[in-house]
């Protein structure tokens, strides 16, 4: 069974008194434990396809569903690792990650348990009694990260979740989510408009038109990857220099690239 | 060691201006005694309304008087205020409801309100504690309202992602986001609260920090006016300053330095 499921979504906002088409007839699936990018020029949509999944926003015709269900309101099965974090600035770390799992109605042995495991994972141990607004940028998104994966979701949405990093603790968080994504894998959808970023994570990386976005091509990675066996190297510029790797991201920026000269 | 700093120059400001005060009027005699006491005579009746009393009881019985209706009337404003705001800020609805009372009542000056104060309760202390809960019951109000329109969106849909429940979300999410404008409020209510105290003290009170001015405007006794004066700030400064205290231990997020 495929867990996110875009059929024939449309979406329109109104501007200026007229409906603006942004969504058109979307058709997507990402398979289970799949791990998906969406690229596109900006205002293209990608923003609004993963609040649609998120249950933040919803199509004007069409249906998104997760795990076969109509998506109708937010929830913890469908994580989301928002742009600008999102945490509690009034709890710590370790606080905001036991929200979900609270909420969830865990027991507390099972929780510090799950919370231990991720703080140890996204490289946390010592911060956990520190406040957002004490940490730097990437650990504030690390914390969000670690609360996303906390709650064992069917779906993990994550949007432009390195655009606000600088570019050295981007590479480094992108490092780690890889190892995490691999190690731990799970159904992703991740928009970005960083090329090598998503060739570097995704199983598959979805190409969208500009406006009206509609999905333009869906190029397959994981093959390649496996193939020419990517993930044996740890550094992403290892990976960058591979001649596959080359490949896929000269072939995506073409793509992009045509939909940028027919902006006006 | 910044506290101690700080206060030292708080200390030092205050000698100064008395130093200055002693130059002006016992030394100099540049401002008459008809315009501004002289320290010691200030002194004086401080010794005098402390040990003696004046104007119907001793300054302690005076002090206690006019904080119990402060605490009072700002109490009640606080425990009505925040929770309306809160309300207004959280549900579109309740705006709606109460916004437009709101906002015809908001523009009449809480002294206006003494008149309608005096006629319905009357001139003992529930008339005053009414008027000081209308001065503090906007500040609060509004201040709480604008803390939940303030709180970051995606950090509310964090919340409901994260799948919160009603209750919980007022009490770890609601309150907590809107908790610096909650404190802004309260601030401006404490204010709000001394400042109509002594204006409603002004009328018809037996006790308090405001008969004292009244009796003494009365009585042509400057000196005793300054001490009731000097009072008035004493207490507002004090419960300031305790409502700060207050502050920094319910918002620990906020005062956590930075690390490394
Ligand atoms: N709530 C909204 N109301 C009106 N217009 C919106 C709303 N959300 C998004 N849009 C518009 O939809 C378009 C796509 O937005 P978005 O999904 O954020 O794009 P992207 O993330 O690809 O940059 C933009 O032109 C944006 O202005
Ligand atoms: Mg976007």
């Amino acid at each position: 069974m495929s867990a996110i499921e875009f059929k024939d979504v449309c979406r329109t906002f109104r501007r200026d008194g007229k409906d603006l088409l942004i969504l058109d007839r979307i058709n997507l699936t990402v398979a289970d434990k799949e791990f998906v990018a969406i690229v596109g020029p900006s205002g293209c949509g990608k923003t609004t396809c993963m609040r649609m999944a998120a249950g933040l926003e919803f199509p004007s015709t069409g249906t998104v569903s997760v795990s076969g269900k109509q998506v109708i309101e937010p929830g913890p099965d469908r994580a989301v690792v928002f742009q600008q974090f999102a945490l509690f600035p009034w709890k710590s770390v370790h606080e905001n990650i036991d929200f979900g799992l609270r909420a969830k109605g865990l027991p507390e042995t099972e929780r510090q348990k799950i919370i231990a495991h991720y703080i140890g994972l996204m490289n946390l141990k010592g911060y956990e009694s520190a406040f957002p607004h004490q940490l730097s940028g990437g650990m504030q998104q690390r914390v969000a990260i670690a609360r996303a994966y906390a709650l064992d979701p069917e779906a993990l949405l994550m949007d432009e979740p390195f655009g606000a990093l600088d570019a050295q603790t981007r590479v480094v968080m992108q490092e780690e989510l890889v190892k995490l994504a691999r190690k731990n894998p799970r159904t992703v959808l991740f928009i970005t408009h960083a090329v090598e970023e998503a060739v570097y994570l995704a199983d598959r990386v979805v190409i969208m038109t500009s406006r009206p976005g509609k999905v333009k091509e869906i190029l397959d990675i994981k093959s390649v990857r496996e193939t020419e066996n990517w993930d044996q190297h740890q550094k992403i510029e290892d990976v960058m220099d591979l001649a596959s790797f080359v490949h896929l991201r000269s072939r995506i920026w073409k793509s992009l690239r045509e939909e940028h000269a027919g902006d006006h | 060691m910044f506290v101690g700093s700080r206060l030292s120059t708080v200390l030092l400001v205050l000698a100064a201006m008395i130093v200055l005060w002693y130059v002006a009027t016992t030394i100099t005699g540049l401002v008459g005694p008809a315009r501004l006491p002289q320290p010691l005579e200030v002194w004086q009746s401080f010794v005098a309304i402390a040990t003696d009393g004046y104007g119907n009881g001793r300054l302690h019985q005076h002090v206690l008087h006019s904080l119990k209706l402060v605490a009072m009337g700002f109490t009640v404003a606080v425990c009505v205020g925040v929770p309306l705001g809160l309300w207004m800020g959280h549900s579109r609805r309740a705006e709606a409801l109460i916004n437009p009372t709101f906002l015809l009542l908001r523009p009449i000056p809480p002294l206006a309100w003494i008149p309608l104060a005096i006629v319905w309760l009357g001139l003992g202390d529930a008339a005053k504690i009414l008027v000081i809960f209308v001065a503090a019951f906007v500040p609060s109000v509004i201040n709480s309202y604008t803390g939940v329109r303030n709180i970051d969106k995606p950090v509310l849909e964090a919340a409901r992602m994260l799948g919160i429940r009603r209750f919980s979300f007022v009490r770890e999410v609601l309150v907590p986001g809107s908790l610096p404008m909650i404190f802004t409020g309260l601030r401006l209510s404490l204010q709000a609260s001394w400042t109509t105290l002594v204006a409603a003290e002004l009328i018809g009170a037996l006790y308090g920090l405001g008969s004292i001015l009244n009796q003494a405007a009365q009585d042509i006794y400057p000196a005793m006016i300054m001490v009731a004066m000097i009072f008035v700030g004493i207490c507002g400064a004090t419960t300031t300053w305790l409502l700060g205290q207050v502050e920094a231990r319910a918002m620990p997020w906020r005062h956590e330095r930075a690390l490394q």
